[in-house]
């Protein structure tokens, strides 16, 4: 109820912000512009006995208005998640700001709903937002703003990860410098899969799922921070344009990455099912985090690098400290604690370099420093992704391929992804991905190795 | 000289003994200075006509010469000095066009953009260009910051990924989105000192008078020549050829020419890789000049805006 009574103020406001401004004179040009589309996806399996996924069918509906000095933008998201499992777990409609777990379909949600008022060098905008932080792609160090979405984790591109949230921001341009502030009022958490969805990956729970039939998980739900001032998030950019362009960050507010905090393991017959409750439940921390990132064209490579330094980062040790019994029998078992506290540094660096005409590489090298005793942790003190894409056009981009790798050398898991996309029109295009993973059972990615796939998808746009 | 003046004294004598005698004569020295009498007058003789000859043969490759040089009174660089400054005075403008790429099998895709350029100093300019449509393109930008005809920054914005990126500019022969236009194609004039230049004949596109310009680029680039037929009177690009090495890859025609603000304006551009067989028209719906666009229209910010 909570969650609906923030919506309701939230287009409220908007609303009201965006019907407050001057008598507008319509012109042909700044009249409403709708555009929309609808994607279709379904997926064959490596592993046969592998969590499966349904066929999806999602949409998303963009309304754009100009009048004036303002402009109104709103992007509609929803449709039915292949993914979550029947009966879906949350059979509200709206996806909300207040919960962790969100197994519905179907399902609707504003990934973005902003008023924006520009006036000369000054752009105010409030609204459910989703900002870009940062220069470096996939695993951008400096882009905390907006928590992600890991239903559907590795399979949807980063942006579309992203959680929308309220906020307002202000962006003043001067000449070669802007400088950009955001406030984010309310907490939003990320989101989770459920043990028994397709990318859930490894973990206690999941393997319950997979190993006990008659299993029923019941993940609880944190108490998220109170909605007060002091729990907001602030956030700033100062930007410069130039030969070399780069930008300082700074963010205060909660670590948007997952972290737990375990309570104790319970195991409950309840007549022919099991109730269980793995004991973990996802903790929030605020951290302050200053970096910068950079940007030039050196020859033939367009370079790019990011740093980001986060102090009092939350981190959970190995799961195998975690404190649960070699033979889980009905009952309860207190963990162990399973959170560190560490500072970390982030910084990264990454090169387009276009190999020839509708061929272009793109390559990366990212690196995490965990300071402080890194002994009962899975990651290593200094933990390494390596990443790799190449974008080919083919017959005037009426085909696009991508091959994509991924790589942790400190843990030896990896990640192979291949796409092509032929267009049929301007409307309509169809594409096939492959995926494949590989790694411990911990790893980034290789928590992922019973998510081998093939999907295919159909998208009409319009 | 004073050998040849005894030689022609002494013949004077002979002659003057022979005409009083009316005889030859045995004396071998005179007779060998009558054979030197002859041999000089038939030197004498074969020296005229070498000198006519050699006259005439000046003569004839100097009326060539002067002929020729009066029928191209101008260079090719002088040529592309015109169309340069054609250019440059159009560089203040706002286009919208539509795009159409057709496949080889007749297919085809639109795109409709938004071309927005400033000329920001003597030898530099500014140039935002837009898609409206496809709606996978939507919104999707590149921004061009020539400091000089010569050294160009390049940015492009992506929608999907909200994020501008800097793109290396050995791209600028590349594919512009697909079509048969390259992003060069969308940039103001070059430098003119960046190419050779070289005038080869004129020739008439569809009556219209025009000279033939070959243009050798001294820097790499995709193409190692191209030939380009400008309008004497508009010194705009009628017809283009570019070449790999010897073979013509893409060729274009510049059509429907009207004179807007008056700068001479291609309205139907046509771009076709002869390799691939594909080809693009671009069609200019709406043309304005000295549109005078603030500098802040050119900034990054713009192009996350999509011009607005």
């Amino acid at each position: 109820m909570r969650h609906k009574k923030s919506v309701a103020l939230i287009l409220l406001g908007i609303s009201l912000l965006y019907l407050s401004c001057p008598a507008p004179i319509i012109h042909a040009d700044e009249a409403l512009n709708v555009s929309g589309r609808l994607d279709l996806r379904g997926a064959v399996y490596q592993e046969n006995d592998s969590v499966k996924e349904a066929p999806g069918l999602e949409g998303r509906i963009k309304l754009d208005s100009e009048v004036s000095s303002w402009r109104f933008h709103s992007w509609l998201e929803g449709g039915w998640d292949g993914m979550v499992k029947r009966p879906p777990r949350d059979h509200s409609l709206f996806k909300n700001y207040d919960e962790i777990y969100q197994s519905n379909s179907p399902y609707l949600e504003f990934k973005e709903l902003y008023v924006t008022h520009s006036s000369g060098a000054l752009d105010l905008r409030a609204g459910i937002q989703r900002f870009a932080w940062g220069r470096l792609d996939e695993y951008p160090l400096n882009d905390l703003l907006n928590p992600w979405d890991y239903t559907q984790f590795l399979r949807k591109p980063l942006e579309d990860r992203k959680i929308g949230v309220p906020s307002v921001s202000a962006t003043l341009n001067k000449n070669d410098w802007t400088y950009e502030a955001v406030w984010v009022p309310v907490f939003v958490p990320y989101r989770l899969p459920m043990p028994d969805e397709r990318w859930s990956g490894s973990s206690l729970a999941s393997l319950i799922v997979q190993t006990l039939p008659n299993a029923k998980i019941e993940l609880q739900e944190p108490v998220l921070p109170d909605r007060k001032i002091e729990n907001s998030s602030v956030c700033m950019r100062i930007k410069h344009a130039g030969d070399i362009e780069w930008a300082l960050n700074l963010f205060h507010g909660y670590d948007p990455r997952p972290v737990f905090r375990t309570t104790a393991l319970t195991i409950i017959p309840q007549g022919d099912a099991i109730l269980i409750d793995p004991g973990y439940i996802p903790a929030f921390h605020r951290i302050s985090a200053v970096g910068m990132d950079a940007a030039a064209v050196r020859g033939d490579l367009s370079i790019r690098a990011e740093a980001a330094y986060s102090f009092n980062r939350y981190l959970n040790i190995r799961q195998e400290l975690w404190g649960y019994p070699v033979v889980p029998l009905p009952g309860t078992y207190p963990l162990n604690p399973i959170e560190q506290e560490h500072d970390t540094l982030d910084y990264g660096i990454g090169a387009d370099h276009r190999l020839f005409e509708d061929g272009l590489l793109t390559m990366q090298a990212q690196q995490t420093i965990i300071f402080g005793n890194v002994e009962l942790l899975y990651e290593r003190k200094i933990e390494t992704i390596l990443w790799a894409n190449l974008k080919v056009g083919w017959m005037n981009q009426k085909i696009d391929t991508n091959v994509n790798i991924a790589y942790n050398p400190e843990h030896g898991d990896r990640m192979a992804r291949a796409n092509a996309w032929y267009v049929f029109s301007d409307a309509f295009k169809a594409g096939i991905t492959v995926r494949t993973f590989h790694g411990p059972s911990q790893s980034l990615f290789g928590r992922f190795s019973q998510n081998d796939q093939v999907d295919a998808e159909a998208i009409y746009s319009w | 000289m004073k050998g040849l003046t005894a030689m022609r004294t002494a013949e004077r004598g002979l002659q003057s003994e022979c005409q009083a005698r009316k005889c030859p004569h045995r004396d071998p020295v005179v007779a060998d200075m009558i054979s030197s009498r002859s041999f000089l007058g038939d030197l004498r003789v074969s020296g005229f006509k070498i000198f006519f000859t050699v006259l005439s043969v000046f003569g004839v490759a100097a009326v060539i010469i002067l002929l020729s040089s009066s029928a191209y009174a101008i260079s090719g660089r002088q040529v592309y000095e015109k169309v340069h400054e054609l250019r440059s005075k159009s560089l203040d403008r706002e286009i919208e066009s539509t795009m159409i790429l057709f496949d080889k099998n007749g297919g085809k895709r639109t795109r409709t953009l938004v071309e927005f350029s400033k000329k920001a100093d003597p030898e530099a300019y500014k140039v935002l260009v837009v898609f409206k449509s496809p709606p996978d393109l939507k919104n999707v930008g590149f921004l061009i910051h020539a400091h000089t005809f010569s050294d160009r920054d390049l940015w492009a914005y992506f929608p999907e990924n909200k994020r501008v990126r800097r793109i290396a500019t050995n791209s600028q022969d590349d594919s512009f989105f697909g079509s048969d236009l390259s992003y060069d194609d969308f940039g103001g004039p070059p430098n003119l000192d960046d190419y050779h230049f070289s005038l080869l004949k004129e020739e008439a596109i569809d009556g219209k008078p025009c000279y033939v310009v070959e243009v050798t680029p001294k820097i790499h680039r995709k193409y190692t020549k191209y030939r380009a037929w400008v309008a004497k009177d508009l010194w705009l690009q009628l017809k283009i050829e570019y070449y790999q090495d010897d073979s013509i890859y893409r060729s274009g025609l510049f059509q429907d020419v009207r004179v807007i603000d008056g700068i001479p304006t291609p309205f139907k551009i046509e771009m076709e890789n002869r390799k691939t067989k594909h080809r693009t028209e671009l069609t200019l719906e709406r043309v304005h000049y000295h549109t005078h666009f603030p500098d802040d229209l050119f900034t990054q910010r713009s192009l996350e805006r999509a011009g607005k």
